[in-house]
């Protein structure tokens, strides 16, 4: 297991070591990352921070900033409902709530033997068929309430 | 065997486009060709074929439709379509009749003719053009597109950049997705005129991580365009790339965007210098709207005086609205600017959802001005709205039904200005906390008669104090609301209070 991760790691740094004249660019960096390990582990900091040449303080102002880098592992199901103020009028609030009604957790929480994690979103750019709802990586449109248990039951 | 269209856009698909395309993917009797969409995403999931007399249309359709389609029963022409048909398309022209990645579609659509229009005048001459067309940035700012390339034109630097904006954070906005996703060689041919008229051999597209389809895309196409030898700026290689942000609201603002380009957090720096002077790495740098790039190829090919002649004296040519919220048909509309409010959320918008009724409009993004039923004839153009201490913004239109509770509404402009400041100045980073605060007590109850007025005031400060439009506009929603719907936030004082 931790070779894997640790292969995977080196290959996403890998892939950003800074080429002169490019300078390191640690949000590109910090995404690579993330993509390779689902999350940036804060314990790695300092090998990102050495292999782009900058100081930890520098990568740690940066993962602190941008709300979609993540340093915890989600659950193996990620939901993210939006807060857009199309689906807001459309009523997500109430989505939102019947999932956490229908998963117990609250947002920002993850369900007991980690088959959820719960989150908010900014504008997902659907509010055409408003309210949105992201699993994983597919979108549902306007969703309503009632649907919420059947929907989430494809996700194991 | 009968060809389908099917739109394979983000919203089409989770309007249930992928359902179909998955139920039918082992029918002999049809081949399905998957388009872009043309917007009318009340009508989503869509299917057309080619009949007689043109393109026909099955709406809201479902698996179990497919027999009547390929029978052709029942269809509506596509001209037919009120929703499209009172449009006046030009930008979106090619939508949900082209494939997105064909290039010899966006070809034969009329694709590429401005930039073999660029490519015979100087780069002096394609700024002229721009100056004659009129347009202005659909950004937000609505600055004029010309002076900017002008600027970098002028500029000596061993390099240049050309950056397209496609943060698009403005919630109920979505064109600029659309563009990516559905024309994406419409934004890549934009780009490559901007770096002709100003000498730029590298180009960033910098896509909001929540916009994943239009990133792949926009990857997709630019190596169309490189292999067809479409990317180059005067001879030389140019190079362009997608770059992917992370969530952050504020980093749509362009000195932030390049901010975060570089690596960085993407924090707001003071202008001047402007990122045409100096931006990317310290270079002469335009950031234009993914929007603004996509309506330049047209400009090119019918010229500037074209452009000019459409919409009104100062907001030329066509914008892209963005319905959303509780209207029965929301969507992409392209009209010429002028046309009214109540007409767009009446002849486009066909109305409220079946039981809600209209309570106030938004227009601009969650730092746009809300209006009630009474201002609905303001005509949709930057000098009106201007006018109105409003904005037009990116073009979006979210329409609150009478269920929404204005003081909620409110809290949440400020709750989510505070999650978004990016902490550079005073006003912004603490008056944001301090206004969410202040209504938070006005839910629970605990508000007072000062406090209305000290939230008043602290609006007032932000606008006027703010180093960017995140902090000097947030207030427009809060204080709009507060305008004309006072009786809601005095009836939630305290009781004490409100005795007074
Ligand atoms: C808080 C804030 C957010 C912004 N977000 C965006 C955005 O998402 N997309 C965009 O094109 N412009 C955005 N802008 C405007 C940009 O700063 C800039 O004016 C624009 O990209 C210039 O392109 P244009 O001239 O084509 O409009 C934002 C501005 C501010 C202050
Ligand atoms: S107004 Fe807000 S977002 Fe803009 S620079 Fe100031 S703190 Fe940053
Ligand atoms: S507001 Fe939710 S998708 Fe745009």
């Amino acid at each position: 297991m931790r070779t894997q991760y640790g292969t995977r790691l080196a290959e996403a740094l890998e892939s950003c070591r800074p080429v002169p004249p490019d300078k390191p660019n640690i949000l590109k960096t910090l995404l690579a990352v993330q993509a390779g390990l689902g999350y940036v582990p804060t314990s790695d900091l300092p090998q990102i921070a050495q292999v782009l040449g900058v100081t930890d303080a520098q990568v740690a102002g940066v993962l602190s900033y941008y709300s979609d880098l993540r340093t915890q592992p989600s659950s193996r199901h990620l939901i993210r409902v939006c807060r857009g103020e199309s689906c807001t009028a459309n009523h997500g609030l109430r989505v939102l709530l019947a999932i956490q009604d229908h998963v117990c957790v609250a947002v920002g929480g993850s369900t007991q033997a980690e088959r959820f994690t719960v989150e908010q979103m900014s504008c997902a750019g659907n509010c055409a068929v408003s309210p949105t709802v992201i699993v994983d990586d597919e979108m549902y449109g306007r969703v309503v309430p009632s649907q919420v248990a059947a929907l989430l039951e494809r996700y194991e | 065997m009968v060809r389908l269209y099917l739109a394979n856009d983000t919203s089409s698909r989770a309007a249930g486009a992928g359902r179909l395309a998955d139920a039918w993917s082992e029918r002999p009797e049809i081949q399905l060709i998957r388009t872009s969409s043309r917007g009318a995403f009340f009508l989503e999931p869509m299917v057309e074929r080619d009949m007689l007399n043109g393109r026909e249309a099955w709406f809201n359709v479902s698996p179990n439709d497919l027999p009547r389609i390929v029978a052709g029963v029942g269809g509506t022409p596509v001209a037919e379509i009120p929703f499209l048909q009172q449009q006046t398309r030009f930008t979106f022209a090619n939508f949900g009749i082209t494939e997105p990645l064909a290039i010899d579609e966006y070809q034969t659509g009329g694709g590429l003719k401005g930039l073999a229009a660029a490519q015979g005048l100087s780069p002096e001459a394609i700024v002229e053009e721009l100056r004659l067309s009129r347009l202005r940035g659909r950004g937000g700012a609505a600055f004029p597109v010309w002076k900017k390339w002008q600027v970098a034109q002028q500029a000596r630097a061993e390099q240049k950049y050309v950056v397209a904006n496609a943060d698009e954070g403005d919630a109920g906005t979505y064109c600029d997705r659309m563009i990516m996703e559905g024309d994406p060689f419409r934004l890549i041919e934009g780009m490559l005129i901007c770096a002709r008229a100003i000498g730029a051999t590298r180009g960033f597209i910098y896509c909001r991580y929540e916009y994943p389809a239009a990133a792949q895309t926009m990857r997709f196409a630019i190596q169309k365009a490189r292999e067809a030898d479409l990317l180059d700026c005067d001879d030389d290689p140019f190079d362009l790339e997608v770059v992917v942000g992370a969530g952050s609201y504020v980093c749509g603002e362009e000195t932030a965007l390049l901010e975060s380009l570089e690596g960085r957090r993407g924090v707001v720096l003071a202008k001047p210098p402007y990122p045409a002077e100096s931006g990317l790495y310290g270079k002469p740098t335009v950031v234009s709207n993914v929007l603004t790039f996509a309506t330049i190829p047209n400009i090119l090919a019918n010229g500037g005086a074209w452009h000019a002649s459409l919409g009104t004296e100062g907001s030329c040519g066509t914008m892209a609205l963005q319905l959303g919220g509780r209207v029965k048909q929301p969507g992409l509309v392209e009209v010429p600017f002028g046309l009214t409010l109540r007409d767009v959320l009446d002849r486009f918008g066909g109305g409220m959802i079946p039981g809600s009724r209209f309570k106030a409009v938004q227009v601009g993004g969650p730092l746009g001005s809300l209006f009630p039923e009474s201002q609905l004839d303001m005509p949709i153009c930057y000098d009106a709205f201007a006018k109105a201490g409003a904005i037009l913004g990116h073009g979006g239109i979210v329409v609150y039904d009478d269920q929404t509770d204005m003081v909620e509404l409110a809290r949440h402009f400020m709750a989510f200005t505070a999650d978004e400041s990016c902490g550079k100045c005073t006003p912004c980073r603490v008056g944001s906390v301090r206004g969410r605060e202040i209504l938070e007590r006005i839910q629970r109850g605990q508000g007072t008669a000062e406090d209305l007025i000290l939230l008043a005031d602290l609006g007032e400060t932000m606008k006027a104090t703010s180093l960017c439009a995140l902090g000097g506009r947030a207030p427009y929603p809060v204080l709009t609301a507060m305008e004309h719907f006072p009786d809601e936030f005095r009836n939630k004082l305290s009781a004490f209070s409100r005795q007074q």
